[in-house]
């Protein structure tokens, strides 16, 4: 048996080399089909990462009037973080929000002076609310409307950031959505693509495995050369894939960086490549090898 | 020993190409199945080797019931019979050497039993000197009989040569024949389908004539073939 491999991947390696032009043109199909699967990869992890920094900016205030307590306001606190989509609250004081502006404003002597006039603190309390979804606002917003304290609470600015926030959602699951559509059928066209590329090699040798069969040679020893020329091909194409990719990303990490510095797309890759590497090597090989398998079916019948 | 009881073909939807077929050949026999082109004397070689299955009736090859024999058996049973054809088939890339030893590599035949009997096997068909030419190289009796060399060199108990001296000229239909004769002098059952009267009546063994897919004559000692 181990003759017998040694057989099968020595016919297989050889039929590799000597179909020249077939070869380079199928392994060149499965190397960008491969690029395509990473950059669907890149462009997934982009897109959420985008989402996910937009969503991070976005968060719903609570003003209070003036004459609200803080007893109040700390119930209100405490029956929004009660709320399953609530990620988090946080409660700023009026003195807070006095400090904050003072801070914010410390270059701008006008804005000091006439703070210093008053007497009394001009800013109100307000609760910063976060949820775990960006969808879960208007329930938010519905909710504190509906609240027993309402004649307290001022406004709520969900309604001013109601646009973006929508915005934002529609946009992350309509990336999600036609993403994963797009990737489905572009992963498809490529399959297609190899397998009637290794199906010509394999017809190119039609007449061989005609007699091969006449003089008696088994199934396997038919087959077996086939699917390791497919291995062969993913194989060549995954490391010309990922050969070609790894630089490019490195280049376009910087661009993307400019626009929105907390993504680090080159870092992505290289932090996962112990994944990326075996993956991407481990499909090209099946796609190859399923390939083949396909293609030479119909010349088995015996 | 080969039989065929009550055999019968049909190619759908109703084009029947042998019926009625009772035949008993038994070790060592040279039969020649004659008949005109169509009368069904290369679907009953393909029978043999399982290339066709039979619509109906029963087939046994060495004592193998083909009707009951499993696809991945079928390889091994093709190792029992050396198969010689009107095209040659032979593999124009490789060399007559490495035609015969791709037969054998591909039945897992270890390196030292190759280079032990392919140019034993080119010696008995008279190529010993052209081992390393490419079929193109070679004239179509020389083809044949690389041919013949391949089909012979698993030992075969049965030889199928269907037309095999079809595409020669009569000097190397007849050196073809000698081979076929010789081979089956040496202990090869040895079946040969032909429409070719001269070979049939040099030959002068068992005849079995086809006509319309029916065996229509079987002359067992000094055959014809009679139109």
């Amino acid at each position: 048996m181990a003759m017998n491999l040694k057989h099968i991947v020595g016919t297989g390696w050889t039929n590799f080399r000597r179909n020249g032009y077939l070869s380079f043109g199928a392994t060149g199909i499965m190397a960008l089909a491969l690029i395509l699967f990473l950059s669907l990869l890149s462009f997934q992890f982009l897109t959420s990462q985008v989402v996910a920094t937009l969503q991070d900016k976005i968060d719903i205030s609570a003003y209070f009037t003036q004459d609200a307590t803080e007893d109040q306001v700390l119930k209100v606190k405490s029956d929004l973080q009660a709320l399953p989509e609530v990620a988090s609250v946080n409660y700023i004081s009026r003195d807070q929000a006095l400090a904050d502006f003072k801070a914010r404003h410390a270059q701008d002597q006008l804005i000091q002076d006439s703070l210093a006039q008053l007497d009394t603190n001009p800013l109100t309390a307000s609760l910063n609310i976060k949820s775990k979804d960006s969808s879960q606002y208007a329930a938010i917003a519905q909710f504190l409307n509906d609240s027993k304290f309402k004649s307290v609470i001022d406004k709520v600015s969900f309604y001013e950031n109601k646009d973006v926030i929508s915005r934002v959602q529609s946009l992350s699951t309509g990336v999600k959505t036609w993403g994963l559509a797009v990737a489905l059928v572009l992963a498809l066209i490529a399959v297609l693509v190899t397998f009637n590329t290794v199906r010509l090699t394999i017809y190119n040798q039609k007449q061989e495995i005609e007699i091969m069969r006449l003089v008696g040679a088994s199934n396997w020893h038919i087959r077996g050369p086939y699917l390791v020329e497919g291995g062969l091909y993913g194989f060549f194409a995954a490391a010309i894939a990922l050969v070609a990719f790894y630089p490019v990303i490195y280049l376009v990490s910087d661009k993307i960086s400019s626009f929105v510095p907390q993504v680090n797309l080159f870092g992505f890759f290289i932090g996962g490549a112990f994944e990326v590497l075996p993956t991407v090597i481990l499909l090209g090989v099946f796609l190859g090898m399923a390939s083949s398998a396909i293609a030479i079916r119909k010349h088995l019948k015996i | 020993m080969i039989k065929f009881i009550n055999v019968k073909k049909v190619y759908p939807p109703h084009n029947v190409v042998l019926s009625e077929i009772d035949l008993e050949i038994k070790p060592g026999e040279f039969v020649s199945l004659v008949g005109m082109s169509g009368a069904g004397k290369s679907t009953m070689l393909k029978i043999l080797t399982r290339e066709e299955r039979p619509t109906f009736g029963k087939i046994e090859v060495e004592g193998i019931d083909l009707a009951t024999i499993k696809d991945r058996e079928v390889p091994y049973l093709r190792r029992k019979i050396g198969t010689v054809y009107q095209d040659f088939k032979l593999l124009s890339k490789k060399t007559a050497y490495e035609n015969v030893a791709f037969a054998m590599e591909v039945s897992d035949s270890p390196l030292e039993e190759i280079e032990r009997d392919v140019p034993q096997v080119l010696a008995i068909v008279g190529l010993a000197d052209k081992k390393d030419s490419f079929p193109d190289q070679l004239s179509g009796g020389e083809k044949q009989r690389l041919a013949i060399a391949r089909a012979m060199i698993h030992r075969p108990k049965i030889l199928l040569a269907d037309e095999p001296t079809g595409n020669l000229d009569l000097v190397n239909s007849y050196d073809v024949v000698k081979l076929l004769m010789k081979i089956n002098e040496l202990g090869t059952t040895v079946i040969l389908a032909s429409h070719d009267t001269n070979i049939v009546n040099t030959i002068g063994r068992r005849v079995v004539s086809l006509d319309k897919g029916k065996i229509v004559r079987d002359q067992s000692h000094n055959g014809r073939y009679v139109i």
